[in-house]
């Protein structure tokens, strides 16, 4: 251990500034600190601090993700050999999945590490790890045939144009998972809507629509069951179909203390009383579909659990959170019933509440300082009355 | 039966090594007083090296307060004043004649509020009043609208109040008494749950409130915010329990002395007791018999606010407590994916929640890099106020004077924040940066 220690120590002296390396330090600084942890002690306040660190929540979000993504990656095994009617074993459906998605991944980690070590560098700061979960997330939100320039470019798009020109992770006021995904749905439309992109290798012919895209088109008949929905054996992009997965995903974020538990139910309760009052008044064919079940259709629980609570681009206060999140759910749904040309509504309706965070965080500071004000005017009448009395 | 305050938010890191309840005597001929024990003061000397002191000679005063002077706790002869860059003082060190020869003291039988301020100033025991707003010793010229005491600390392995004040309780009571002629409002008696009927006064401007709860129950800011909050304009005045009683015993006993009682709590158990000594004592002693390893810190204070004294291993004026803790900065291959059974963290994602330990015996490392606010929520669990603390402290970033007066920055000082510098996941210096904030109102 010390040897290795010493080893990065004596590394870490090349990339100090006036030597050769120095353009490199946030590289090396980002390798060390993964590989080794820092060696700082606390200098001043308090001498003792919390083992958590942001390495540490991000790889619990990532860890939260493997539920969703290990289901996602048979799943979409599973869809490919069902659409061409060959019989597949679990692993040979497994390892299709897989193989689908790991260029998806290389090419977004390095095509979003790049631009991050780089602007890192520029602003002599250290690597933020904000990417290691973006990344995960944007294959996870994209179909599986998807052309990989298009995601390098979603990519790259996002991690500078959502998040770096703002100064970085934690400046962000969108979210860069969805940035990429709203990007490439107006740039490339052709190859993430329709019914034909989200099987992958889908033979022509037969209709891969998601269950979601099935019921906006007013084929009800064609409705998986609930325990499909919830299982997820169902077309769909790699993280949103299992719901049973994002829920285990969704009790260890709540647990950990990482994610805010108030976001996902309020994110839900607005759906669910949205889709209750569609249910009443609406007419079209989507609004015949019971409220419960909106919960299960699209990427709305993957949204709720892994996007709308992403702390920076969420409202900061804590009941500004139960506000952003219950109009998440109402817009989402809203978008999905109203909205004839395309029914998924999630990342809009996150992206739109992103913007309107800080409004909403506005309105929650006002309410506090206000009543500061209020108790500050009582006093000053109450000491004059008693100086009058006196 | 008066209401109790709960305190729900807050939070007591679980760390091995109280004090036991056992008081030993403690002297040593080395004494050092550090102006930087007193915020924001500018000392100006009144003293050079070589000269003899008495117990309550002027050291040195502010400059911009000058009838407020730090004594000598001790006859004897300065023996060395340190000076850093720019000839800041940083000690003063003074040599102990081992014998009590103090100055000629004139302690009025039944004080009117002028003398008793003049007493106290006289003797130099004002500075141990300091104020809210700031945190700061308090300015004889002002007419404070109440004053707090806080009769129990529940600070990571705070000393026993109860077993402090029990044995000097009528000097505890004449000190609150004379204090009471200071404010035209009242005593603020800040009482835990189980120190029910431990005091006992008929005093009618002392008033008692009872708290329970998590750390920081014990702190005197989160009382005020409780019983009667501070608004602008309003100045609230504050004192330990400990220098009630030096006050207490000077007019009672007409002696004047600066002896405390201090709990040695820390990593090493061996030395772990409570301890009677003078006000800036060297604490070389106490280790005498098994020498402290050389990666540990020593802090006058507890963890969350006390000072590295590693340097000069003298008491600081204030304190009560001395807390010794291992140095950290080991590094950890994997450190953020390995299991953690040993981390003490009050998120949940370590297994070392799966098995909570009773205590921890945590180092000094930082465990992370800093990072920008990105978690939000956090500091809320641990924050007893009804202040947005993000907020606040971001106000204080932009130097944005009247958002931080809006929301609240006059409640708070910097140990109100040091929980939520513990827990931050971005190793923000959250003291820091409310003392930056202070600082830049009071101009």
């Amino acid at each position: 251990m010390k040897q290795i220690t010493n080893w990065s120590d004596k590394l870490g002296k090349h990339f100090e500034e006036g030597k050769p390396l120095y353009p490199f330090k946030s590289l090396y600084d980002a390798i060390d600190t993964f590989l080794l942890t820092p060696k700082t002690v606390t200098q001043r306040g308090a001498h003792i601090r919390d083992a958590v660190d942001m390495k540490r929540i991000l790889i619990t979000v990532m860890i939260a993700l493997l539920p969703p993504l290990l289901f996602g990656l048979w799943n979409i095994g599973l869809q490919h050999y069902r659409a061409l009617g060959v019989e597949a074993t679990f692993w040979q459906q497994f390892g299709y999945g897989f193989l689908k998605w790991l260029p998806l991944v290389i090419v977004t980690y390095v095509s979003g590490l790049t631009a991050e070590v780089i602007f890192a560098q520029w602003r002599k700061e250290e690597v933020s790890e904000g990417f290691f979960v973006t990344g995960m997330l944007i294959p996870m939100i994209l179909p599986p045939d998807i052309p990989l320039w298009i995601v390098a470019l979603g990519t790259l798009f996002s991690v500078i144009f959502a998040k770096e020109v703002f100064g970085g992770t934690g400046y962000n006021f969108l979210n860069p998972a969805i940035v990429t995904r709203v990007f490439i749905f107006f740039a490339y439309p052709s190859v993430i809507s329709g019914d034909n992109v989200w099987i992958a290798g889908q033979p022509d012919g037969i209709s891969g629509a998601t269950p979601l895209a099935e019921a906006a088109m007013g084929n009800l008949a064609q409705m998986p069951s609930i325990m499909e929905l919830c299982i997820g054996t169902i077309p769909g992009s790699i993280g949103e179909t299992s719901k049973i997965a994002i829920l285990l995903g969704a009790i260890l974020l709540v647990y950990t203390g990482v994610a805010s538990f108030k976001i996902m139910i309020s994110v839900v309760a607005g759906g669910l009383v949205t889709g209750l009052l569609f249910n009443i008044f609406g007419e079209a064919p989507l609004t015949q579909i019971p409220f419960y079940e909106h919960i299960l259709l699209g990427g709305f629980l993957f949204g709720a659990v892994y996007m709308a609570t992403d702390p920076v681009t969420a409202t900061q206060t804590e009941k500004g959170k139960i506000i952003y999140g219950f109009l998440i759910g109402v817009l989402a749904i809203l978008i999905r019933m109203i909205n004839k040309g395309y029914a998924e509504g999630m990342m809009l309706a996150i992206l739109f509440m992103n913007i309107m965070a800080p409004l909403i965080d506005h309105i929650v500071i006002r309410l506090n300082i206000r009543k500061r004000q209020k108790r500050a005017v009582l006093v000053s009448t109450q000491s004059r009355q008693r100086h009058e009395e006196i | 039966m008066p209401k109790i305050h709960h305190i729900k938010k807050g939070l007591d890191i679980p760390l091995s090594g109280t004090a036991p309840l056992q008081l030993d005597s403690y002297s040593h001929s080395r004494f050092i007083i550090s102006p930087g024990d007193f915020k924001w003061w500018s000392p100006s000397l009144l003293v050079n090296e070589n000269d003899e002191v008495k117990v309550g000679t002027p050291l040195f005063e502010d400059k911009e307060n000058s009838r407020v002077k730090i004594v000598s706790p001790v006859s004897g002869k300065i023996n060395r004043i340190h000076r850093g860059a720019k000839r800041k003082i940083e000690m003063i060190e003074i040599e102990s004649d081992s014998r009590y020869i103090p100055i000629a003291l004139n302690i009025p039988e039944n004080p009117d509020r002028e003398s008793l301020i003049q007493t106290l100033l006289d003797t130099g025991l004002w500075p141990f009043i300091t104020q809210r707003p700031f945190g700061i010793t308090a300015n004889p010229n002002d007419k404070p609208k109440s004053i707090f005491v806080s009769c129990f600390d529940t600070a990571p392995l705070a000393p026993d109040y109860n077993f402090i004040i029990n044995r000097q309780q009528e000097e505890f009571l004449q000190g609150l008494s004379l204090l009471a002629k200071l404010t035209v409002g009242k005593i603020h008696l800040g009482l835990h749950e189980n120190q029910r009927d431990t005091i006992i006064t008929k005093d009618t401007k002392i008033e008692t409130h009872y708290f329970t709860g998590k750390h920081p129950a014990g702190n005197v800011g989160t009382q005020i915010h409780h019983i009667d909050p501070i608004n602008k304009g309003e100045v609230v005045w504050c004192i330990n329990p400990q220098a009630v009683i030096m006050i207490g015993r000077l007019f009672l006993h007409k002696k004047l002395d600066f002896n405390k009682i201090v709990a040695v709590t820390g990593c090493k158990t061996t030395h772990n007791r409570y301890v009677e000594l003078t006000n800036g004592i060297s604490l070389d002693g106490l280790w005498k018999d098994s020498p402290l390893n050389e990666n540990t810190r020593m802090i006058s204070g507890n963890i969350l606010t006390g000072r590295d004294i590693t340097q000069s291993g003298a008491i600081g004026f204030y304190d009560s407590q001395v807390t010794l803790l291992q140095e950290g900065g080991e590094r950890e291959l994997i450190g953020w994916l390995l299991p953690g059974f040993k981390k003490w963290s009050i998120s949940r994602t370590f297994t070392s929640w799966l098995f909570r330990k009773k205590s921890y015996s945590p180092d000094t490392s930082l465990h992370g890099g800093r990072r920008p606010f990105i978690m939000t929520g956090v500091y809320e669990k641990v924050f007893p106020f009804d202040i947005l603390p993000l907020q606040l402290l971001k106000a204080c970033i932009i130097k944005d004077i009247e958002l931080m007066e809006a929301l609240g920055i006059y409640e708070v000082i910097e140990e109100d924040f040091a929980l939520c510098e513990v827990v931050c996941p971005s190793k923000n210096d959250c003291q820091q940066i409310i003392a930056e904030g202070l600082r830049l109102i009071r101009g």
